[in-house]
């Protein structure tokens, strides 16, 4: 072996320059997602819940009160249109023929434009976002702006979206929209702010039928609990994998 | 190696370093607390103001207890206060904020009671082409639907 | 006007086209990036002596669209100064959290195999020339100016070890893109796993028919005669790519229609009602059965070299208009059904707006000036002037 002293030092200086760049990676990246256990602070607790929403379809009567009391809660854009939470209404009339509509997300509640006679079968379909136990949109939000609480809830970070409309793409419910005033994906909450203080959220509260309910997943004793081991109940789109955790009863094979 | 190879990868060497420096100092702090996402978002979402305050708050410390009462028994005790009075948890902080008057019109109450093919048909619903034509809230109190 | 837009049901958010012209312009440019890197790779790789023509030129080319290719995407960002958190923080289930990464990783690929094949002449340049012009070959050179035969040769090892890495990530550069919009289960438009194949193939086609256009083009502008041998074998390589790019196309389309999953009425209304002149028209006819056509005609005839040129440069003009079209029915098209799966809605480009016609064919015009800027500072036609001097 034949290396000069200084060519040994310079050896040793490029070995130790490369293995702490390669430190000061691997560190900001681990460091970064080592999950902690503890929960934001406050005295709410989020590992001690999980929640679920259910929808009663055979309640619903359009009136549309959810969207509006969701719009004023939550201080979505109330002229334009994008919605947290709409109804949706289904006829189909006697020639088979299936029309679907959700005029202004039934904030202004619904009209009978088609003649009763002509109508074989009707029904109301509320709609809001699933809180996917494998959300896509979470899947493909390039920069982790989006992501799923410890307690079931997928939230927006408004500070850290940059826009880019990819989770827009991938909810296969329609569930997002872009905020024109934020510049940001936007989407239910479940109202995050209000089920953490024990309230219900907004929707929930609005509907004048209980065709909405909320609750914890982890409470056997909880009215969701309660419905999900008594009812026949059904999920949209559950080839997709999304595991949504908004349950549906009385879900007719037409709603998508 | 050549000193331009050696001089070339030197310079893209140096702008990685720099890279990794300025990441340091930018991502927030809380990234990565709880997942791949700003862990202080989350608590950003919870501190979102409240505007529904809820129909109990209503009926507490005596200031519409008396409504309270009449409502709470009878049919629309499904109907929560805010459903037509509209969000008053700022009311309810301040009582010299007053919320909107609630909204008593004909089409309002419609929203709910006019026939309408898709509604469940034990609902109760009016046709309104043949009912009586009147303001609703002339023969129904909102609070006590059936008294006449 | 609105109700026309938009036949059956979507769903109430979806009344907004998200995605906008910008989002058609970004897999288009960095598809051209990958074509025009590979077709370079066919000398500097693959070691085609008859493309050695435009092997320099063809880099370049990647080089300015690759420096453009961002800039749709930031111009259609909300929040275009949050876009490096895709770098700072990039979420790596998403396949778009890998655009920083490959983006960076491919540019210095790009750069460092210009740089390394044109050091020579970057030295040369240094040496004779005065002033500012001795000053910026100086800094380009890095201050070194050994061209000796074994400093020369070293150069040309590592550049053709970066041209074999280059193919890869060039793949993967445009496959990936392919990917964004493949791995969407949400849209049935968008989601097979041909879609990064199909991204990549047409992204080679396009490419290639852009680096004919620009090489025919920069020979008649320079009063230079054109190479006709290195012309013929880009048209024959356009060939081969067209014939696997219609193949994918026309499985993915195929097995749609044959499978008849519950999607197929809204797909077959979107392929007959709304895209039907862009798919079958522009994108199947005009960007891949008459360029077939042309370029196999192109192929078999014998001298007449003025007709096959023009042949081929009508072949490419099309190539590229086509793959446009195809880039626009994927992006466009995917968002003009719901995914209620009931109804369909139309997209209007709007001119003048952040993300309208105006800002698209700036964006489209920006690396045809970077590229003369480009080949102005480091003429890639220069050996082949000495050698027919």
């Amino acid at each position: 072996m034949d290396i000069s002293r200084r060519e040994f030092t310079k050896f040793g200086c490029r070995v130790i320059i490369g293995a702490a760049a390669g430190t000061a990676i691997i560190e900001s990246i681990v460091t970064n997602s080592s999950a902690s256990e503890n929960s934001p602070a406050g005295e709410y607790d989020w590992n001690e819940h999980y929640w679920g929403y259910v929808v009663d379809t055979r309640k619903c009567i359009g009136c549309g009160r959810c969207a509006n009391a969701c719009k004023l809660e939550n201080d979505v854009p109330f002229d334009e249109p994008v919605y947290r939470t709409w109804v949706e209404r289904y006829r189909t009339l006697k020639d088979g023929e299936v029309k679907i509509d959700s005029p202004n997300g039934s904030i202004d509640g619904f009209i009978d434009d088609i003649p009763a006679e002509d109508i074989k079968k009707a029904f109301y379909v509320p709609k809001i976002c699933n809180h996917c136990d494998n959300p896509p949109c979470v899947q493909v939000c390039p920069v982790g702006a989006t992501y799923e609480t410890r307690d079931g809830v997928v939230l927006v970070d408004y500070d850290y979206c940059i826009g880019c409309r990819y989770c827009i793409q991938g909810c296969p419910y329609g569930a997002r929209y872009f905020n024109s005033e934020k510049k940001t994906a936007d989407k239910c909450t479940w109202c995050y702010h209000r089920i953490t203080k024990g309230l219900l959220p907004a929707c929930v509260q609005a509907c004048p039928v209980g065709a909405r309910k909320f609750g914890d997943l982890k409470d056997p004793d909880s009215i969701i609990n309660k419905i999900l081991d008594e009812e026949r109940i059904n999920v949209l789109k559950p080839d997709l994998g999304t595991k949504p955790k908004v349950y549906y009863i009385g879900l007719d094979r037409e709603v998508r | 190696m050549q000193p331009h190879l050696k001089r070339a990868f030197t310079l893209l060497a140096l702008v990685i370093i720099a890279f990794i420096f300025v990441r340091a100092l930018v991502v927030p702090a809380s990234f990565g607390q709880y997942g791949w996402y700003r862990g202080d978002s989350v608590e950003d979402t919870r501190n979102r103001p409240v505007e529904y305050a809820g129909s109990i708050s209503c009926g507490e410390e005596n200031c519409h207890k008396i409504i309270y009462s009449v409502w709470a028994k009878d049919r629309h005790k499904t109907v929560n206060c805010e459903t037509c009075h509209g969000p008053s948890e700022k009311h309810v902080g301040n009582v010299r904020i007053m919320p909107p008057p609630a909204n008593d019109s004909r089409d309002f109450c419609g929203l709910c009671h006019f026939k309408r093919a898709a509604r469940p048909a034990n609902f109760p619903q009016i046709d309104p082409e043949t009912h009586n034509k009147l303001k609703c809230t002339y023969c129904h109190s909102p609070h006590k639907p059936w008294f006449i | 006007m609105m109700e026309n837009l938009i036949w059956g049901y979507i769903y109430p958010n979806e009344a907004e086209i998200q995605w906008s012209i910008l989002i058609v312009l970004y897999p288009y440019i960095t598809g051209l990036v990958a074509g025009a890197f590979i077709a370079s790779s066919l000398y500097h790789v693959f070691g085609k002596k008859e493309v050695k023509p435009v092997a320099r030129f063809a880099l370049l080319t990647a080089l300015s669209f690759l420096l453009v290719a961002m800039m749709p995407l930031l111009a259609h960002l909300g929040h275009p100064e949050r876009g490096i958190e895709i770098m700072f923080t990039p979420h790596l289930t998403s396949a778009m959290s890998g655009f920083g990464y490959i983006y960076s990783f491919y540019l210095i690929v790009v750069v460092l195999e210009i740089w390394l094949s044109f050091r020579e002449d970057i030295v040369k340049l240094a040496l004779n020339s005065k002033g500012w012009k001795e000053l910026l070959y100086s800094a380009l050179a890095l201050f070194s100016y050994d061209i000796s035969e074994k400093a020369l040769h070293d150069d040309e090892k590592l550049a053709k070890k970066l041209a074999i890495i280059g193919i890869p990530s060039a793949a993967f550069l445009h496959g990936y893109v392919g990917f964004i919009f493949g791995g969407i289960k949400a849209n049935p438009w968008w989601s097979t796993p041909l879609m990064p194949l199909i991204f990549l193939m047409s992204a080679i086609v396009s490419g290639i028919a852009l680096l004919i256009l620009l090489y025919i083009a920069s020979m008649k502008l320079r009063k230079h005669a054109i190479d006709h041998k290195c012309l013929q074998s880009l048209a024959h390589y356009l060939w081969i790519f067209l014939i696997l790019d219609v193949v994918l196309e026309l499985l993915e389309i195929i097995s749609m229609k044959y499978e008849s999953l519950e999607e197929i009425e809204i797909i077959n209304r979107l392929l007959s009602e709304k895209i039907a002149f862009t798919f079958y028209g522009v994108q199947l006819t005009m960007g891949i059965f008459i360029p077939f056509i042309l370029l196999l005609l192109a192929g078999i005839m014998k001298n007449r070299q003025t007709l096959k040129m023009i042949m081929i440069s009508v072949s490419s003009i099309l190539v590229v208009i086509g793959v446009f079209a195809m880039r626009w029915n994927v992006v466009i098209g995917g968002q003009e059904i719901s995914k209620s799966l009931s109804g369909t809605l139309t997209y209007v480009p709007v001119f003048f707006s952040r993300e309208g016609v105006l800002p698209a064919i700036i964006i489209l015009v920006i690396p045809f000036i970077i590229l003369r800027v480009v080949t102005y500072i480091l003429p890639p036609w220069k050996d082949m002037e000495e050698e027919s001097e």
